[in-house]
């Protein structure tokens, strides 16, 4: 029976290896891409060469996750950091967390003065784009204050915040693949007015 | 359980896959699992809210400060304490305090039903006025001559979605306190994550399709 745990132990020592050197290589090549794109891209200050950077960066820092906590967990940056890791057996309990009634009425607090500023933005008229920028923000306020405090994410293990929160942002990122064509879908419609004419045409 | 301590002597630390790598249960990782895609789903609707309207000429902005901004804001207002409520209810369940935790559910699911009655109410009132998924009232078609229709598809695709997961909301939640008694109190929390989801989800669309079309006066 031991020689068996062995064995599988061995095995998925070896698969480790093999996965996190395929996800460097990636990484590598993902930032590779990203840096090519800054010296081929001519005008950088463009929306396309910004998403392209953006994103490829962001996907070559996932996949270089996995092997730096490989390799942190191997000891290989116990001279820098000087840590000691555990490698010992940890006790599989789940964790829980309690908190107590005034820090999630402290919560509410806040929930309920910020959706009371963004109500307030509107009463107020602010210009339209000034405001949909402060209103996304708060809104990002509010539904972390949600996630961490009555989703208690903040209280779970770091692996769960990371198995679930960078992907989903980086799939919220990649939907602005689209924006860009918004603007310009405008002048490309049947009967359109070309755009020189199109802010004279809705001024009045 | 008993293939939960086999795992755990077959592989030792977490780092070759513990048992519970994550330190959850099984369902509330299910849960989380399914809030992340339901997530995308809904970023997607109102990206392409957004989309429809950056692209459009001109966009219908008829919500008055009084009555309809003021009617939302208690709807929100409404939905932030039924998620404060479901908070309580998962720190009672956690004392095993059964009755506490089948109260504050209840208490729970009264501001859920009442998030939906004043929204069919709002439904309601935008349908009479000659609100459509296909047209716009004569109304403001006067006063955004070039507005489309896509107004009524977007509010009504995305209000109505989110009606729709608030509706399941309160019949899940319905159904723990019913059954509280086989409830463990991952169970309850399980239900207050959905609720709590409900409730983030309104967060985003409150601002984006109420806060944003307010009426400009001339």
């Amino acid at each position: 029976m031991s020689r068996l745990v062995d064995s599988i132990r061995n095995l998925s020592q070896k698969e480790d290896v093999i996965i996190n050197a395929i996800c460097l290589v990636m990484a590598l090549l993902f930032f590779g891409l990203a840096a090519g794109n800054l010296k081929w891209a001519g005008d950088f200050l463009t929306t396309d060469a910004l998403f392209v950077v953006v994103v490829f960066g962001m996907l070559g820092t996932v996949l270089l996750i996995s092997p730096v906590l490989w390799l942190y967990k191997h000891g290989y940056f116990a001279k820098l950091v000087g840590s000691h890791i555990d490698t010992e057996p940890v006790e599989m309990v789940p964790v829980h967390f309690e908190g107590t009634t005034k820090l999630f009425l402290s919560i509410l607090g806040w929930l309920l003065g910020l959706t009371l500023i963004e109500v307030l933005l509107a009463y107020k008229q602010v210009p339209i784009v000034l405001m949909l920028t402060i209103l996304i923000g708060l809104s990002l306020i509010k539904a972390a204050l949600i996630i961490a405090y009555f989703m208690h994410l903040k209280f779970e293990r770091l692996s769960l915040v990371l198995s679930l929160i960078p992907a989903l942002v980086i799939c919220i990122c990649l939907f602005f693949i689209f924006f860009p064509d918004s603007a310009r879908s405008k002048n490309y419609r049947y009967g359109a007015t070309p755009a020189t004419e199109q802010g004279q045409k809705a001024e009045p | 359980m008993s293939t939960e301590a086999h795992a755990e002597h077959l592989v030792g630390t977490d780092w070759e896959g513990g048992a519970l790598p994550y330190r959850v249960g099984h369902k509330k990782l299910g849960m989380w699992l399914f809030i992340v895609s339901d997530a995308l789903t809904f970023t997607a609707l109102l990206m392409g809210y957004s989309y429809v309207r950056a692209s459009s000429e001109q966009w219908p902005e008829p919500f008055h400060f009084y009555p309809s901004i003021i009617f939302s804001t208690v709807m929100t207002l409404c939905l932030l304490a039924s998620s404060f409520t479901m908070v309580m209810a998962v720190k009672a369940s956690a004392r095993k305090d059964r009755q506490g935790t089948r109260r504050w559910i209840l208490a729970t699911m009264l501001g859920g039903l009442l998030f939906l009655g004043l929204h069919i109410t709002e439904w309601k009132h935008l349908i009479d006025e000659g609100l459509t998924p296909k047209t716009l009232p004569a109304e403001w078609l006067r006063e955004w001559p070039n507005a489309t229709y896509l107004f009524g598809s977007t509010f009504f695709a995305i209000t109505g979605l989110h009606m729709f997961h608030v509706l399941t909301g309160v019949i899940y939640l319905g159904v723990i306190a019913l059954r509280v008694r086989r409830m463990s109190h991952e169970d309850v929390e399980i239900g207050g994550l959905y609720w709590h989801f409900v409730d983030l989800v309104w967060m985003f669309v409150f601002p984006m399709i109420y806060l944003l079309s307010v009426f400009r006066g001339k």
